[in-house]
């Protein structure tokens, strides 16, 4: 099983009281299959990923990433497992506006300490179309070149799971659907597992899976 | 990850982009302040002592009531050291009837080995000159004048006849500056052959030995284990003890700058540091999401500091020494005699105190990058973990307590400045809570953009009292060195007037007073000031003997072994103030004292304690009402010790007044000593000289370093300036984009610089102010000082319309820009 929930429960502090975010979750996901987390804005999609991801603690219930809880797995050793199995792709893509195209996508693999960064980055900037626009930094780019850029980066370290959150939501709709082409193909291509939050039901759809959430409550799955 | 090579890459990157010019930019001019100025004021200090050598006479002294062994000078000669014997005693001299007590050195050749010892003849030819050839002697101008006689004539010392040879007009004294009787100079194998250095004779035997600063050093270490039994050591630290309040003032006011420089940089480095944290936090996120760890991150993160840092203290360096060269070049006169060796320990204590500014200053911001929650690249709006008390923070604090602590030198220059940094801190906090709830008040009676910008600050109420914090530290710190520094020198220089007594009477006897008066009054002579001299020992404190090896100051044996001279008045003596405790009041019935500060220190005394003298047969003793600070510069007849009038009437004592007289009137003097022939005249014009000439050279060199600091400080400052100013570009171009004009964007931009200098520079006027006076009271001892505050106010309204044109520029770009622009970096 590449990743696994049962009963997740998030609740937090808030100004009136405690304030549940997520409720009873649960969901299983074999190796390479994909599945879309929809719903309105507040109904959890964001923080079921990252409690998914391993970004944060479920307040109540277990997840297993890739066969290991994390519960039982303090915050460094979650770093550990996801610098080696998981990628992800962000709404605001998340380069950093210091760094070029290349040196954002070598990062995953200068954590893992990979002599061969540049050359992989190079190549996977190639592979997303971006060869000739290395030297180019975040804000010399179209949205789109930098959500292309985040794929590469999210790929380029080959991880076993792959989060995105809302990773068209900044963009216009053919260039959304550009990206949601190039995500799919990638994600073929790599056989990744992949969790996709978003509100697009094309994208959506394009998953083998979906869960919708309501208030926190899981409101209906299909697949 | 590999850290070291990570942060090299982000280092290369992010300097590239300006990130981190700012924090290398303040760390730079920092060292450059730091490294300039300490060197600086390390070589003069270092010229300083070369003088006192000359004043000496020799860079090491050795001096014993009985003869030294040969094995002393035979150690030093060996040593590759000159070396030059000396007796000092006193003696009458008589020349016919008439007769004049007289301090006699008597030398061998070799006298002087540093300084001058010029001698006039009987042609009125001054030539630089030796120890006199056997049968000749050399004496003050007073000794003649006093005899009746002129140069040439023959007068008898210790029954010799002995040619006055010459006037002494400029000559090595033995670091002694206040003489009871006129020099005579004579040849120390006349001095042998007559019988004065015979059993029974008070001499003083004195070797004084020059050469080489390692060899010197080495002698000294050998010579202090085979002292003989009484004998003691006088290095040229030592023998400036009697210029010490002048030399204390200037190295004060050296410390001063040089600290305030560094504490400057302190806050931009922090401030640069902080802003840097904040840019820092989502690619911590980010990185923490990828899977980096904690200590990875934290491994990086100093690297990179540590990166930045080396070369830009080792420039700082490299620009500090070239700058104080500069200023040597360019103020030839500040150093007397030629420049001493370039000293290396300040560059490298400037280069370490960088380092320890760059990490303690940034590392609190830093550590807490650690604490940054992975989720937050996913929710920017994340609030970041707020402490009510951080303890890192006592880090920067403790930095800077420990730069005060080692670098003032003093404790109560490194106390006043800490306790009144710790207040303006403070200060600021309370008057900027204060200000901004008026402000939030008044704002929603304001217009649009005005509003705005003043409602910026309520919005970021931590942010603003930090900025406020650290502007009001910097304010106070520049007008420090813009305004105090110099009005302080101003004062000092101008504490030696020209009507300061230049003539010391010793001996006058109780009925003499009136006629003694009268007498100074008649040759013109002002500032006749007076006090009763009343001798004794110091025998006990609190009841029990004080024995010498119990202090660590040196002088505590001198004055517990030899008399103590003490005075009693029934007002204040001017030239002195109370530090603590208070001044004799009538009506008190057991014996009171008033203690001289200095004395408080050697001797680890507080109010309360007794100290009991011996006056004759007499044993006193007397409770300890008040600590004094006494400017001993002022030549006033003034005391350590001053016993309360009613105990001390009845003492056996004599008077000793000083007062001012025109040079050319000196040789008018003669008929002042026949009228009262028990009386010793002392010539202070030399000695007065000699100060005027030390205050001026050091407080010269004050003003280029002061200059220099102030300097420094102020780029800092601007460089933080505009590190804050850059974060305000952001929300500048977004409101650009919402349609706001330019002229609102300034006014709002503006407003919010103008409130903010507003709360640092009210802080900072109050705070330079109050430490000024209390820096010149406790630390130079300057009474009466009253900050000017005129200067102050509009050096600090400059700082204010400053602070708000550097936030103003930082925004212009914004407001020349297209907004997309700005927005689209982030």
């Amino acid at each position: 099983m590449a990743l696994a929930a049962s009963e997740v429960s998030k609740t937090v502090a808030g100004p009136a009281g405690a304030l549940t975010i997520l409720e009873g979750v649960g969901l299983e996901l074999a190796r390479g299959d994909s599945l879309a987390i929809t719903g309105e804005s507040g109904s959890g999609k964001t923080t079921l990923l990252g409690l998914l991801a391993g970004l944060d603690q479920p307040t109540t219930g277990s997840i297993s990433l890739a066969g290991t809880r994390l519960d039982t797995l303090g915050e460094e050793e979650r770093a550990r497992l996801r610098r080696r199995l998981v990628g992800f792709v962000f709404q605001s893509f998340h380069l950093l506006p210091a760094l070029d195209a290349e040196e954002n996508v070598m990062l995953p693999l200068e954590l893992e300490g990979r002599g061969d960064a540049r050359q992989r980055a190079a190549a996977a900037l190639d592979r997303v179309g971006l060869g000739a626009r290395r030297r180019h930094y975040p804000h010399q780019l179209s949205g789109g070149e930098q959500q292309r850029v985040a794929l590469a980066r999210a790929f380029v370290h080959e991880p076993e799971i792959l989060f995105a959150d809302e990773p068209t939501g900044n963009l216009d709709q053919r260039t959304g659907a550009g990206i949601g082409d190039l995500l799919f193909e990638l994600n073929r291509e790599h056989a990744t597992t992949l969790v996709l939050v978003t509100h697009d039901p094309a994208l959506a759809a394009r998953c083998a899976r979906r869960l919708a959430l309501r208030a926190g409550r899981v409101d209906g799955a299909r697949g | 990850m590999k850290p070291l090579a990570f942060a090299a890459r982000s280092l290369r990157r992010e300097f590239r982009h300006a990130e981190l010019m700012t924090l290398a930019a303040a760390l730079v001019l920092a060292v450059a302040a730091l490294t300039a100025v300490a060197t600086l004021a390390s070589r003069v200090e270092q010229a300083i002592l070369d003088s006192a050598a000359e004043l000496m006479g020799g860079d090491l002294g050795i001096a014993s009531s009985g003869p030294l062994p040969d094995a002393l000078a035979t150690t030093a000669a060996a040593d590759g050291l000159a070396t030059n014997a000396l007796a000092d005693f006193t003696s009458v001299l008589f020349a016919g009837d008439a007769s004049q007590l007289c301090e006699v050195r008597a030398a061998d050749a070799a006298f002087p080995l540093r300084g001058r010892f010029v001698i006039r003849d009987a042609d009125g030819r001054e030539h630089a000159a030796h120890a006199p050839p056997p049968g000749t002697i050399y004496a003050d101008p007073a000794v003649p004048r006093a005899l009746g006689v002129a140069v040439g004539t023959r007068v008898q010392l210790g029954g010799s006849e002995l040619l006055l040879g010459g006037t002494i007009v400029e000559s090595p004294d033995g670091g002694e500056l206040f003489r009871f009787a006129p020099r005579v100079v004579m040849n120390l194998a006349d001095a042998q052959s007559s019988g004065l250095l015979g059993a029974g004779s008070r001499v003083r035997h004195r070797l004084l030995v020059a050469g080489d600063a390692a060899a010197v050093g080495r002698f000294a270490a050998w010579a202090r284990s085979h002292l003989p039994e009484g004998a003691e050591l006088t290095t040229v630290e030592d023998a400036q003890q009697n210029l010490r309040s002048a030399f204390e003032r200037g190295q004060s006011f050296l410390r001063l700058a040089a600290l305030l420089a560094a504490l400057l940089s302190g806050i931009a480095v922090a401030l640069a540091a902080h802003r840097f944290a904040r840019r820092k936090v989502e690619e911590v996120a980010l990185l923490r999401c990828m899977g980096a760890r904690r200590g990875e991150i934290l491994a990086a993160l100093l690297l990179e500091l540590g990166l930045l840092g080396v070369p830009a203290c080792a420039l700082g360096v490299a620009l500090g020494l070239a700058l104080q060269q500069v200023v040597l070049d360019l103020a030839s006169g500040i150093l007397p005699g030629s420049a001493p060796a370039l000293p290396w320990l300040p560059a490298a204590a400037a280069f370490a105190v960088g380092l320890a500014v760059l990490f303690g200053f940034a590392l609190p911001p830093l550590l807490r990058l650690r604490e940054v929650e992975p989720m937050r690249v996913f929710r920017r709006e994340l609030p970041p973990r707020v402490r009510r008390f951080d303890a890192l923070y006592l880090l920067p604090v403790a930095v800077g307590t420990g730069l005060i602590l080692a670098g003032a030198g003093n404790l109560r220059l490194a106390g006043t400045l800490a306790l009144g940094f710790a207040g303006v801190a403070l200060a600021t906090a309370v008057i900027g809570l204060a200000l901004l709830r008026l402000l939030r008040l008044a704002s929603t009676r304001l217009g649009g953009a005005l509003r705005f910008g003043l409602a910026n600050l309520e919005r970021r109420r931590a942010l603003t009292l930090l900025q406020a914090g650290a502007l009001a530290l910097g304010l106070t710190a520049l007008a420090l060195l813009g305004v105090i520094g110099p009005s302080l020198l101003e004062r000092w220089r101008a504490e030696l007037p020209a009507d300061t007594p230049n003539w010391f009477v010793v001996n006058l006897q109780p009925g003499q007073q009136e006629g003694f008066f009268q007498a100074v009054e008649a040759l013109g002579g002002k500032n006749l000031n007076l006090l009763p001299l009343a001798v004794g020992k110091l025998v006990a404190i609190d009841g029990e003997a004080p024995l010498p090896e119990h202090y660590e100051d040196r002088r505590a044996g001198n004055r517990l072994r030899g008399e103590v001279r003490l005075s009693w008045s029934e007002a204040l003596p001017e030239a002195n103030t109370i530090i603590e405790g208070r001044w004799f009041q009538a009506g008190s019935n057991r014996p009171e004292l008033s203690v001289d500060q200095s004395w408080q220190e050697m001797f680890d005394l507080r109010l309360g304690d007794t100290m009991t003298l011996r006056v004759g047969d007499r044993d006193i003793t007397a409770t300890i009402t008040s600590f004094r600070g006494v400017d001993w510069d002022s030549f006033r007849v003034n005391f350590f010790l001053m016993l309360d009038p009613a105990t001390a009437a009845a003492l056996p004592h004599s008077y000793i007044a000083s007062f001012h007289l025109a040079t050319d009137q000196a040789p008018r003097l003669a008929a002042l000593s026949r009228e009262f022939p028990n009386l010793s005249l002392i010539d202070l014009d030399q000695i007065l000289d000699r100060v005027r000439s030390i205050i001026s050279r050091v407080s010269e060199a004050v003003t280029w370093v002061l200059g220099f600091s102030l300097l420094a400080g102020l780029l800092v400052l601007l460089a933080a300036l505009a590190a804050t100013a850059d974060e305000r570009r952001h929300e500048s171009a977004l409101l650009r984009a919402l349609g706001a004009g330019r002229r609102q964007l300034s006014t709002a931009v503006l407003a919010e610089f103008a409130a903010l200098g507003l709360i640092a520079g009210t802080v900072a006027v109050g705070g330079a102010a109050g430490l000024g006076s209390v820096l010149a009271a406790r630390v130079f001892r300057i009474a009466g000082y009253a900050p000017p505050m005129a200067p102050l106010a509009v050096l600090v309204a400059c700082a204010v319309v400053v602070i708000a044109l550097a936030g103003w520029a930082g925004t212009l770009r914004v407001a020349r820009s297209s907004p997309m622009a700005v927005l689209r970096r982030g």
